[in-house]
């Protein structure tokens, strides 16, 4: 590849970090009451018992519920080849019990070297798979079905769920179901028939403590001095980053974040984010850095939206805000208009327009989506009559118009008197 | 206008001549044209200097920066990107330029053509698969896939593919040819107009999804880059998703407009001058640059009107004689900003609605003139009186206004308590502002067309002559009036709503505008004003 900047090779190796959840929770592994080592116990016992098991990983998302399970498996893997086989299904992906028998049928075909058909049906394809799992189980192999997006397979009949752990009641079989899943009630929306047959333990993931963050934040920068990079280059960024790390302006920072949305994946665009605002010349982070990309992460898409309309725009938004504050029950178009002559007629404001003018403008509104209609059928309805609501708050209105340019006086006086009366 | 400039196209024919490049990465196809190779996922053959990207596109220096700086160095991952702003913002070519730039390979797929998952699917796994729809495969994608799970075993297997392709690449790089090479082993996946996948049927399904999609692949070698017109917090989902990278292009300043709209001009000076007069005003209602430049195109003509010379480099004396000329044609104009538009891009327009209202807008357009610009028999007149007058007329005053017995006392009698129930008046009016026409079903508008048509068969010297005979046969209504209706339908002038619960009939509603119909019933010189409830 010839000589590479410095620079830029360091920059691509911390983005291929940030972006590669695995190393980022090999951090977490090595304590004992981490979940990594919980996880990894459930499952190598019921590797070398060959018992049946199930589990639910839970937490919100982006605090690593997927990484951690991977990284276990991966560990397994290779403490146990040969006698682990993972099934991945995806709720978003297999929600349909059809589909995710193909799948679970697919997968299984490829893990063992055996010709897969497409053609094959669902009753054949269930066949199988209990066919397999006795297989498997008379092997000693033991087959884990990983179910990302758990909820989603307790939809409808959950005939899926209920066959794997039926299954499972046998003594033949050997399997573990793990489910992930961001909502924490889970595992009450299974049916009776499949939660009687479900071992009820859960796995709870949660955001980062702030020791942890610290932890994180350096495990993730700093760059390792083994590496190709020129060594001198390392222990100049390695410093650097240090000091910004005790610098109290980045500790404020931090703890923004921290206090905003603490989960990793939030920590982690915060970093993304930071780590591309990097001058390429000078080559390190700074503090500045950090601070743009708390601005990038702390977006307030409303009040941007309000920037980016015309003046017309903002009468309009105004017109509804004032008949909602009067609790007219529902507006449409036709008495926004109404509203916007009586304010044009009571102030001589230079801004009135042809109504087909300010039907485009009302267009616009509706294509941002600051207002939208109430209901979404109608649509033999014109636009005119169908009724609309507005989707900013009074603050909201308020602090877009102070912060716009060159918004007229008037409509700022208007908002204003509406909360003081 | 010239950062709007619809980019599927130019890509389109920018990819066609990018196809006769040399080096064929895999063969076996047959046709003309030369076989696609991983090069056809570069933009075009040429690559632009960032001076030139920057000084294209006014007023996107920053973004054009940050975005570069989010893709980041050669063979570096990224994190999802969603770019969000309003329409003709310049979102999609800014991104498709900078990929031109960087000459990296990437997968452009825009909800508008792919408007179901499986177009949008079949679409992207076509040009990862470098397959080309032509005669001999009979136009077929290279892959039937219609559900997200089928997808996303065909995307793994084509994008290691083309990932491996990109890599041999790499190696081999040494070569004359690594010039023509795209840059790099990352594969970008765009969509565009992401907002639209929120009106399809499975959006519930498809929108979680596509924005899961990165750690469902867990491939570092794919970024992907989602361009939308509503920021994230539009998107709703049941439990969430991993938000993308999110990035804001803010609408253009007024200064940014102004060199846009500068920028194909000929004579800058005359239209800098032009500019200073004429921008703050419209910037007050639209700042988009598309609207702006059609609704500045006739006014320029007019300010143009008085100069000989179009190339003459105006001075202090001759701006004020043309403001001067100008000045009375700025507010009417301001009026009329969207006219045009309204019918131009009611096709484009975003929902379905807009779409089916588009014919009426541009009709109610024409009201100025007082004739009708347009051919309608006669019968066909006096159906759309009918349903006019059917929606606007409660249908317990019928008796009175149709019937030459029961009438016109009732009518009177209103007219004189008006003094008493003012304030009802009021609030019936305002009823009238919130729920629009009313609806109608079949029977009554029928029965109205037929009391209409006996009188006006009284009347004296209504039409022609050959047009009596069928509307004269008052006791029977024929076939042909239905065909009308169904016409009318078609053309949006009367809606046909669902059907009401209690009766289980097809209602009907008129769209037309009064004055429309005013016009319509001076045609036939119907007396619209006498059948014509008012409150």
């Amino acid at each position: 590849m010839g000589l590479k900047n410095p620079v830029e090779q360091a920059v691509i190796l911390l983005r291929s970090r940030l972006c590669n959840p695995n190393f980022i929770f090999t951090l977490f592994s090595d304590s004992p009451d981490s979940n990594y080592s919980k996880l990894k116990y459930i499952i190598s016992s019921s590797v070398t018992e060959s018992c049946n098991n199930s589990v639910l990983l839970l937490g919100p998302r982006g605090c690593g519920k997927l990484a951690v399970l991977e990284l276990v498996l991966e560990d397994l893997l290779r403490e146990f080849p040969d006698m682990i086989s993972v099934i991945k299904l995806n709720g978003l992906l297999h929600s349909d019990d059809n589909c995710a028998l193909k799948e679970i049928a697919r997968q299984l075909c490829l893990e063992h070297q055996l010709a897969f058909s497409k053609m094959a049906s669902s009753d054949e394809n269930s066949q199988f798979l209990i066919a397999m799992l006795r297989e498997c189980g008379l092997a000693h192999k033991t087959v884990l079905f990983v179910l990302d997006e758990f909820d989603l397979f307790a939809q409808g009949k959950q005939r899926l769920l209920y066959s794997l752990l039926d299954a499972m009641q046998s003594v033949t079989s050997q399997a573990v179901v793990i489910g992930v899943s961001c909502r924490l009630d889970a595992d009450q929306l299974l049916e009776k028939r499949v939660r009687s047959r479900f071992s009820h333990r859960k796995l709870l993931f949660l955001p980062p403590s702030r020791e942890d963050l610290q932890r994180l934040l350096e495990h993730a920068l700093l760059l390792p001095s083994g590496s190709d990079l020129p060594h001198e280059f390392v222990a100049n960024f390695n410093s650097n980053l240090l000091n910004i790390f005790a610098d109290k302006k980045f500790k404020d920072i931090m703890d923004t974040v921290f206090n905003t949305d603490s989960t990793f994946k939030q920590v982690l665009t915060f970093l993304f984010s930071a780590l591309c605002h990097l001058d390429l010349k000078c080559g390190f982070l700074s503090v500045e850095n950090f601070k743009d990309a708390l601005s990038n992460i702390q977006r307030q898409p409303k009040l941007e939206c309000l920037k980016d309309c015309s003046i017309l725009e903002l009468y309009i938004l105004v017109c509804m805000k004032r008949l909602e504050v009067r609790e007219h029950e529902t507006c449409n178009f036709n008495s926004i208009m109404k509203e916007y002559k009586s304010i044009h007629d009571s102030f001589q404001t230079t801004d009135y327009y042809a109504r087909d003018v300010c039907r485009r403008a009302f267009e616009h509104l509706l294509q941002r989506e600051l207002i939208s209609f109430l209901d979404n059928r109608g649509h033999g309805h014109s636009i005119e009559f169908r009724p609309v609501k507005l989707l900013i708050s009074w603050q909201e209105l308020y602090q877009g118009l102070k912060s716009y340019g060159s918004c007229p006086a008037i409509l700022y006086k208007l908002v204003e008197r509406e909360t003081t009366t | 206008m010239s950062s709007e400039e619809s980019p599927q196209i130019t890509r389109r024919t920018t990819r066609l001549s990018a196809a006769n490049s040399e080096n064929a990465v895999d063969s076996s196809k047959s046709c003309a044209l030369k076989p696609l190779s991983v090069n056809d996922l570069l933009y075009g053959n040429s690559p632009i200097s960032l001076e030139e990207l920057i000084s294209s596109f006014p007023g996107r220096r920053g973004q054009i920066i940050e975005l570069m700086s989010l893709l980041g160095p050669v063979n570096s991952p990224m994190f999802p990107t969603f770019v969000y702003g309003g329409s003709s913002t310049g979102k999609t070519s800014v991104v498709l330029n900078i990929f031109r730039h960087l000459r990296r390979p990437f997968v452009y797929a825009s909800c508008i053509t792919c408007y179901s998952p499986r177009i949008l699917f079949e679409s992207i796994l076509n040009q990862l698969m470098l397959h080309r729809k032509s005669d001999s495969n009979g136009y077929s994608s290279i892959k039937r896939c219609d559900k997200p799970s089928d997808f996303v075993n065909l995307l793994r297997e084509a994008l290691s593919g083309v990932i491996g392709t990109l890599q041999g690449n790499a190696e081999k790089a040494g070569s004359k040819k690594a010039a023509r090479w795209p840059n790099g082993k990352m594969v970008y996946l765009i969509f565009d107009s992401l907002n639209l996948v929120k009106e399809w049927e499975k959006s519930s399904t498809i929108l979680p999804f596509l924005f899961n999609l990165y750690d469902i692949l867990r491939m570092p070698e794919v970024g992907l880059i989602f361009i939308s017109n509503n920021s994230l917090d539009t998107y709703y989902a049941d439990t969430g998703f991993v938000e993308p990278f999110p990035f804001h292009f803010p609408d253009y300043s007024e200064d940014d407009l102004r060199q846009i709209l500068l920028k194909h001009q000929v004579n800058k000076n005359l239209y800098s001058s032009f500019l200073d007069v004429v921008l703050r005003p419209f910037c007050r209602i639209t700042r988009r640059v598309n609207e702006l430049s059609t609704a500045l195109l006739p006014l320029f003509k007019k300010y143009c009107e008085p100069l000989g010379d179009l190339g003459a480099v105006p001075n202090e004396d001759m701006k004020r004689k043309l403001y001067g000329h100008l000045q009375r044609h700025i507010a009417p104009s301001l009026n009329e900003t969207f006219r045009v538009s309204a019918g131009l891009t009611s096709g484009a327009s975003r929902s379905k609605d807009n779409k089916r209202k588009g014919i009426v807008k541009k009709l109610e357009a024409c009201t100025s003139s007082n004739e009708l610009d347009f051919h309608m028999s006669t019968s066909a007149k006096f159906l759309l009186i009918s349903a006019f007058l059917a929606s606007r007329n409660p249908a317990t005053l019928d008796a009175s206004f149709f019937d030459s017995t029961g009438g016109s006392d009732n009518r009177k009698r209103k007219r004189k308590s008006s003094a008493k129930s003012l304030e009802q008046k009021e609030t019936a009016e305002q009823e009238l502002l919130m729920k629009g026409p009313g609806t109608f079903p079949l029977e009554r508008l029928l029965a109205i067309f037929q009391c209409l048509t006996s009188v006006a068969e009284y009347s004296p010297d209504v039409e022609g002559q050959g047009n009596r005979a069928t509307m004269g046969d008052s006791g029977y209504i024929g076939s042909h009036v239905l065909l009308q209706l169904s016409s009318l339908c078609n053309a949006n002038f009367i809606t046909k709503g669902g059907s009401c619960p209690l009766e289980g009939s097809t209602r009907y509603r008129s769209n037309v505008s009064e004055d429309m119909v005013l016009k319509v019933a001076r045609s036939v010189k119907f007396p619209l004003s006498k059948y014509l409830y008012r409150r």
